[in-house]
C-alpha cells in the first residue's frame, strides 16, 4: 500500500488545495509540509525492511500498471522526500518575507513534482514512465516561468520546447516497442528486447537516448540547461538540480539495465558522459553568473554520473550513488544559500561573493563546494574515489584521465569562488539568516560531513542498492511472478 | 480499380510512408522556422505523425471494435484496445503541453513584443 501513497498523497493534495485554500490563509502551506513530513517518515520506516524487494503492486496485465519498491528505489524516495521536506520548511519561513504570488499554485506544483519524481522511480511500466515524465516536465516548466518576468518566461519557453521534443522521441520509442513486443510492462519488454532484429534495437535505443537525453542533460542535448537555471529563481533551481535530474537519471539507467543487460552500447555512453563532464567544466570556467556556474557544475556532475552508471559494475554504481546523495545535498545548500543572498544583494553576479558578509552562509557553502569538488572528509570524495578506482581496475585509463582533467578544471573555478568568499570585507552589515534556515543549512552540511567521515555507515546499504539495480533478472522474476 | 488499395500490406505501407513524411515535415518546420507559434505547430505535426503511425499499424480491419455488446461475451476477434487508450492519453498530454507553451508565448509577447526565438537572448552569456 505504502508505495501508492507516495504518489497518490501529493496528487490528492493537488486536487484538494482549492478547498483547503478557503479554510484559511496558511492551511495549504502547513498541510503540504505536514504531508511531506509524513511521507518522509513513511519512507524512513520502510528502511528497516531487509528484504531486497519490499513491495510490488501490479494490476492484471491488460491495464499493466505496476509499481516496484525495492531497496534502490526506496533510497531515491527517501532522498526526494527528505530534500522536498527541508525545501518546504525553508519556504515556510521564507514566505513570511517574500511569498510567491498565488501561493496555492506553487504548492500544487511542488507536490506534483514530488509525486512525478517518485512515480518515475517506482513505476515499472513504460507508458506510466511516459506519463510521469510529462507530469514532471509540465510542473517544472511552470515552476521555471513562475515569476513571469521576461527572463523567467524565456527560460520556461526553452524548457518547454526541449521537453516537448524529448517527449515526441520517447513516444516514438514506446510505439516501436509496443508494435514489436506487444507489451508495455518493463519486465516483459526486457525479456524480449534482446531477441529483436538489430536495426529495430538500434533505432529504439537511439530514440530512447534522444528522448531521455534532453532530460538527463547529456552533452549535445544540454545546451538549454544553463539558460533554465539562470532564468528561474534560485529556490526552484534547488528542485531541478536535487530532484528532477536525479529522477530522470534513475529511470533512464533502470530502462538501460533492463533492456540491454549485456551492456551493448554502453561504451558509447561512457565516453559521452565523460565528454559532457569535460565540456561542461571548460565552459563553466568563463562564466560570471553564479547560477550559470553551478548549472554547468551540475552538468559536469551529471556527466560523471552517466559515465559511472554506464559502466554497469556494482562498485562504480555504488560510487555513483554516493555522488547522487552528495550532489543533491550540496546543490540544495548552494542554491538555497543563493536565494538568501539574492534577498539582500539583488544580484547573482560573481562579484557578489566579494561583498558578501555572512559567516554562517560562507561556511556551509564552503562545505558544499568542497564536497562537490571531492576533497577527502567530504561526501563527494568517497563517490569520486570509488568511481575512479573501479574504472582504473577495468583498465579504461582514458576515461580516468578525462575525469581527472575535468576535476582539475572544476577545482580552478571552485577555488576562485572560495577565494572571492574569503576576501576580508566588513563594509556591509552581517547578512541576517533566519534561524529555521540556519537549522536547515546545518542539517544538510552536517550530513555531508557525516557521510564523508563515516562512509562505511551507509556503504553496505548502497552496495546492496547497486546490486539490486544491476540485477535485471531478479527484477523480471519478481514482476512476472506477480 | 482501386481494389488493390484494400490489401492490408498496401494500407500499412501507406500508413508508414504517410506518417513518416508527416514526421519529417514537422521536423523540417522545427529546424527552420523561427516564429514561436510555428514551432509549436511543427511540434504538434510531429506528435500527430507518431500517433497516426501507431493507430494505423495496430488497427486490423477484419477485427471488431473492442467493446462488449449484446451478443459478445469474450474479447476474441477484437482489436487491441491498448494502442487507442495509450494514444488518447498521449493526445491529452500533448494538448496540455501545447496549450501551456502557447500561453507562455503569449505572455512573453505581451512583455517583450518578441515572437522570434533568435531574439530570445536575455539569457546568454
Amino acid at each position: 500500500m505504502s508505495s501508492t501513497l507516495f504518489i497518490a498523497l501529493p496528487l490528492l493534495f493537488g486536487f484538494t488545495t482549492t478547498l483547503l485554500a478557503k479554510i484559511g490563509k496558511n492551511t495549504v502551506a502547513y498541510i503540504s509540509t505536514a504531508m511531506q513530513v509524513f511521507l518522509f517518515v513513511l519512507a524512513i520506516s520502510l528502511l528497516v525492511d531487509t528484504k531486497p524487494y519490499i513491495e510490488i503492486i501490479s494490476i492484471a496485465p491488460p491495464l499493466g500498471i505496476s509499481f516496484v519498491l525495492n531497496k534502490m528505489s526506496l533510497l531515491f524516495v527517501v532522498l526526494f522526500t527528505f530534500l522536498m521536506m527541508l525545501f518546504s520548511f525553508y519556504y515556510l519561513s521564507y514566505r513570511k518575507i517574500n511569498a510567491y504570488k498565488n501561493e496555492t499554485k506553487f504548492f500544487i506544483l511542488i507536490n506534483m513534482l514530488l509525486a512525478s519524481a517518485i512515480g518515475l522511480v517506482l513505476s515499472s511500466d513504460i507508458f506510466n514512465v511516459y506519463v510521469f515524465f510529462e507530469i514532471a516536465g509540465i510542473s517544472a516548466y511552470i515552476l521555471s516561468a513562475y515569476k513571469k518576468t521576461s527572463s523567467a518566461l524565456e527560460a520556461g519557453l526553452k524548457y518547454l520546447l526541449t521537453g516537448a521534443i524529448a517527449s515526441i522521441f520517447l513516444v516514438f520509442a514506446i510505439v516501436l516497442i509496443y508494435l514489436n513486443i506487444g507489451s508495455l510492462n518493463l519486465a516483459v519488454i526486457s525479456m524480449n528486447f534482446e531477441t529483436l532484429p538489430y536495426n529495430i534495437k538500434v533505432l529504439i535505443s537511439i530514440l530512447l537516448l534522444v528522448g531521455f537525453g534532453f532530460k538527463i542533460e547529456v552533452f549535445p542535448l544540454n545546451f538549454w540547461v544553463s539558460d533554465i537555471y539562470e532564468g528561474s529563481t534560485a529556490l526552484v533551481d534547488t528542485l531541478f538540480s536535487a530532484i528532477v535530474v536525479k529522477a530522470y537519471l534513475f529511470v533512464f539507467f533502470h530502462i538501460l539495465y533492463l533492456f540491454l543487460p549485456s551492456g551493448e552500447f554502453s561504451v558509447f555512453l561512457i565516453y559521452l558522459g565523460a565528454f559532457s563532464m569535460l565540456i561542461a567544466e571548460i565552459v563553466a570556467l568563463k562564466q560570471t553568473n553564479l547560477k550559470r556556474i553551478f548549472a554547468y557544475s551540475s552538468l559536469g556532475q551529471v556527466g560523471l554520473l552517466i559515465t559511472a552508471f554506464a559502466m554497469q559494475n556494482s562498485d562504480v554504481v555504488e560510487g555513483a550513488l554516493f555522488i547522487v546523495i552528495a550532489h543533491s545535498i550540496a546543490k540544495s545548500i548552494i542554491f538555497l544559500a543563493f536565494n538568501n543572498i539574492y534577498q539582500e544583494y539583488k544580484s547573482f553576479d560573481i562579484t557578489v561573493l566579494k561583498k558578501l558578509n555572512a559567516p554562517f552562509l560562507k561556511v556551509v557553502m564552503l562545505i558544499a563546494m568542497l564536497s562537490l569538488l571531492g576533497i577527502p572528509l567530504f561526501a563527494g570524495f568517497i563517490g569520486k574515489f570509488l568511481i575512479l578506482k573501479a574504472i582504473a581496475v577495468d583498465g579504461m585509463f582514458s576515461i580516468v584521465a578525462i575525469i581527472l582533467i575535468a576535476s582539475l578544471l572544476e577545482a580552478i573555478y571552485y577555488f576562485k569562488l572560495m577565494g572571492f568568499m574569503f576576501i576580508k570585507n566588513e563594509t556591509r552589515d552581517v547578512l541576517k539568516v533566519d534561524i529555521v534556515h540556519k537549522v536547515i543549512f546545518a542539517i544538510l552540511a552536517l550530513l555531508l560531513l557525516f557521510i564523508g567521515i563515516f562512509p562505511f555507515s551507509i556503504s553496505n546499504f548502497l552496495l546492496d542498492c547497486a546490486n539490486i539495480f544491476l540485477d535485471s533478472s531478479s527484477f523480471i522474476n519478481m514482476l512476472v511472478k506477480n | 480499380m482501386f481494389e488493390f488499395l484494400n490489401q492490408s500490406e498496401v494500407i500499412k505501407t501507406i500508413v508508414i510512408v504517410g506518417s513518416m513524411s508527416l514526421f519529417f515535415v514537422g521536423l523540417f518546420g522545427l529546424l527552420t522556422k523561427k516564429h514561436l507559434i510555428k514551432i509549436f505547430i511543427s511540434i504538434a505535426i510531429m506528435e500527430t505523425s507518431v500517433f497516426l503511425l501507431f493507430i494505423g499499424l495496430s488497427f486490423n480491419k477484419s477485427l471488431l471494435a473492442p467493446i462488449l455488446t449484446n451478443g459478445q461475451n469474450s474479447f476474441t476477434d477484437m482489436n487491441d484496445p491498448i494502442p487507442q487508450a495509450m494514444i488518447l492519453t498521449a493526445i491529452v498530454i500533448g494538448m496540455a503541453v501545447l496549450a501551456l507553451g502557447i500561453s507562455f508565448a503569449i505572455e512573453y509577447f505581451k512583455l517583450t513584443g518578441k515572437t522570434n526565438i533568435d531574439e530570445m537572448t536575455s539569457l546568454r552569456y
